[in-house]
């Protein structure tokens, strides 16, 4: 199995290099880059491969990962297609509906998979959640409370016209994605409050999104950038649920082990065991080998959706009421 | 000094709170307890004072402040027979269930000059107060979102009234309004508000979430269950500079696990003194010295007025924006 790395845009890029090393099976090709500055630089400090010919390296890869900002999805998707490769990318989606959709069309047309890297269904306690919830353990769901905190990113995160958004396009589609599942159901209505309060960016910084579903459960996510410096935990992600019959609380990076240096004034929260990240590279890999898409591997339709209630919270943000969702697709 | 003479109606869960912590008071005396269903003789025996089926069994000239803590849908009449009798009052919270029943009130207080204040006990829990301070000196730069959580199992009272919403109101005004009230003492003025709640019957069990925006900027997120199991309270301040955080299932200095026992949480503070023994020492204090009370009328009135607004806003699905009206004209004027 033969991948490309395709842009170093996004911070996680680190993480997919880290995670493919631990499959032998796996050849890392290399990396291409529209900035090639960035590119090499990441290149040479990962001790990767580097490409300035994007053409060059698909043609010698299996699938990609794609890393780039965001607006950027549907230029390499389209790239990736049009090669016949498979797809891995990043989320969000795309920045608009009409991108998003053309990258499905893309890659329906040539036949091949577009995953969307949703690392947090691989967490541990999220499986036995959804399996509670399928068997019936707390009744019909009725309400999620979920919260995506993170810490403020930087360079292009904070460029509407790269990132598609601030805080609320970036720390919606992981959550959203979970609820769906756990739901369901899809959103119908999004209300939504934002603004910029917490970091002198000029993009939304903070929010909270309250979301209706198609078969009435309701749900609410703080997606905000609030994590200063000092908390023991720069991201997030944690979901109650509430049934009919019980509540389940859900907290995806709570099992860690707590670091105190004499160095350092700031306690941290440390992970341990296997990283979601390798076990969505893991699952992306067994979905190309075995040509059947791994069971927990998110596809670029739940982008698509997640994509559809950030941009509805936008709609929502600027008339100050509630909004529905058309589902295209 | 003399010492105010209380009367107290209504012998459930608060009524048992507050009757114990003014026969705790060196300034006050409990003369007896109202209990008009004789739901509960044990209290007025424990404490060694009459207890009366009826307001109107109790000579008028025997006691100087009354003390409501009857199901919130029936705090009018004894409000108003309290004020016409020129009577202090303490009112439990909510003030009332709908607005015109908050406004009779503060009119009649107004009308016969007496004084009034509400049970908005969470001014009075250590930790709120200090989190107020905190924010208010600037710890944590300026509020962006703010998140509460208060709750635990479906309470079991007197007739089930909680199950109610005509009586109680359920978790957005019976439950969330503390939190309503402790964020416009935080926060100030509320601009906007969004809610979603379980609809229909309350089958021993209601949740309920709300998005606020306040005039400020700050926007909180909060929450009111009676889906839980155990009764708990968080918040957390997320600012500019800053985070704040409180969680009352984890800070306990104590834990007692005892088989299950039902009815109404009786929410404890994290610190020695009793946020109840607190909120009424405060009270008959502010009566003796002719203090201003930390929860006026006008308080208690915005607060429902919130609450009322979610609730609203979970019936119709639209934001409701709040463009704070100067008052209730019930802000006690001193």
């Amino acid at each position: 199995m033969r991948i490309g790395l395709l842009s170093s845009a996004h911070m996680h890029v680190q993480a997919y290099v880290q995670g493919l090393q631990l499959f032998p099976e796996v050849e890392l090709v290399g990396l291409y880059d529209d900035n090639s500055e960035r590119g090499r630089a990441f290149a040479e400090k990962a001790h990767l491969p580097w490409h300035a010919d994007l053409d060059a390296l698909l043609s010698q890869v299996d699938a990609t990962i794609i890393c780039s900002e965001n607006a950027k999805h549907r230029f390499y998707v389209e790239q990736s297609a049009a090669a016949g490769l498979s797809v891995l990318c990043e989320k969000p989606l795309a920045t608009t509906l009409d991108d998003a959709l053309f990258m499905l069309e893309a890659m329906k047309s040539a036949g091949v998979p577009l995953y969307l890297a949703l690392p947090v269904r691989f967490t541990p306690g999220f499986s036995p959640l959804l399996d509670a919830v399928r068997q019936g353990h707390v009744g019909r769901v009725l309400a999620m409370v979920g919260t995506n905190h993170g810490y403020l990113p930087p360079g292009w995160f904070l460029d509407s016209a790269q990132a598609g958004g601030g805080a609320v396009m970036d720390h919606t589609p992981h959550v959203v994605d979970l609820m769906r599942l756990i739901a369901h159901s899809e959103v119908e209505e999004v209300f939504a409050e934002m603004d910029s309060r917490v970091h002198q960016a000029g993009i939304d910084d903070c929010g909270i999104l309250t979301l209706t579903f198609q078969n009435g459960a309701f749900a609410t996510l703080d997606p905000s950038w609030s994590r200063t410096s000092g908390f023991p935990t720069p991201v997030d992600v944690t979901l109650e649920v509430v049934g009919t019959k019980g509540v389940i609380d859900f907290d995806a990076f709570r099992s860690h082990l707590d670091l105190y240096q004499s160095r350092d004034p700031n306690h941290q929260h440390v992970g341990f065991g296997e990283s979601m990240d390798a076990r969505l590279i893991g699952a992306f890999i067994s979905s190309l080998t075995d040509k059947s898409p791994h069971p927990l591997l998110a596809r670029g339709i739940d982008g698509l959706r997640a994509l559809e209630v950030a941009l509805a919270a936008y709609r929502s943000h600027k008339s100050q009421q509630s909004v529905p969702i058309e589902h295209l697709l | 000094m003399s010492r105010l003479r209380v009367l107290v109606v209504g012998a459930g869960t608060m009524g048992t709170v507050h009757s114990h912590a003014y026969s705790r008071l060196a300034d006050a005396e409990l003369v007896g307890v109202v209990d008009p269903f004789n739901f509960n003789p044990r209290l007025a025996t424990a404490l060694n004072v009459p207890q009366y089926r009826d307001m109107d069994d109790v000579t008028p000239s025997k006691y100087d402040v009354l003390d409501v803590c009857v199901p919130s849908r029936w705090h009018l009449p004894y409000v108003l027979q309290a004020a016409q009798l020129k009577k202090s009052v303490f009112c439990e919270k909510p003030l009332a269930i709908d607005l015109h029943d908050a406004q009779a009130m503060i009119d009649a207080v107004q009308a016969h000059q007496i004084r009034m204040s509400v049970g908005h006990c969470v001014r009075f829990f250590p930790e709120y107060v200090h989190a107020k301070s905190l924010v208010e000196n600037g710890a944590l730069g300026d509020i962006a979102v703010v998140r509460t959580f208060r709750g635990g199992g479906f309470p079991s009272a007197w007739n089930d009234w909680y199950a109610s919403r005509d009586l109680s109101g359920g978790t957005l005004v019976d439950l969330m309004i503390h939190d309503f009230d402790y964020l416009r003492w935080v926060l100030g003025p509320v601009s906007r508000v969004y809610a979603k709640t379980i609809r229909g019957e309350m089958n021993r069990l209601d949740f309920s979430l709300a998005s606020v925006r306040f005039a400020s900027g700050a926007i909180a997120h909060m929450e009111g269950t009676w889906a839980h199991q155990q009764f708990g309270t968080r918040f957390e301040f997320a600012g500019s500079r800053g985070i704040l955080t409180h969680d009352s299932y984890q800070e306990q200095a104590l834990n007692i696990n005892r088989s299950s026992e039902s009815g109404v949480a009786i929410p404890q503070s994290l610190d020695v003194d009793s946020p109840y023994d607190l909120e009424i020492a405060h009270f008959i204090e502010a009566l003796h010295k002719d203090l201003p009370f930390r929860v006026t009328p006008d308080d208690a009135y915005q607060a429902l007025r919130v609450a009322l607004a979610a609730q609203a806003s979970a019936l119709t699905g639209k934001s409701i924006s709040l463009a704070e009206d100067p008052s209730s004209q019930g802000g006690e004027i001193r």
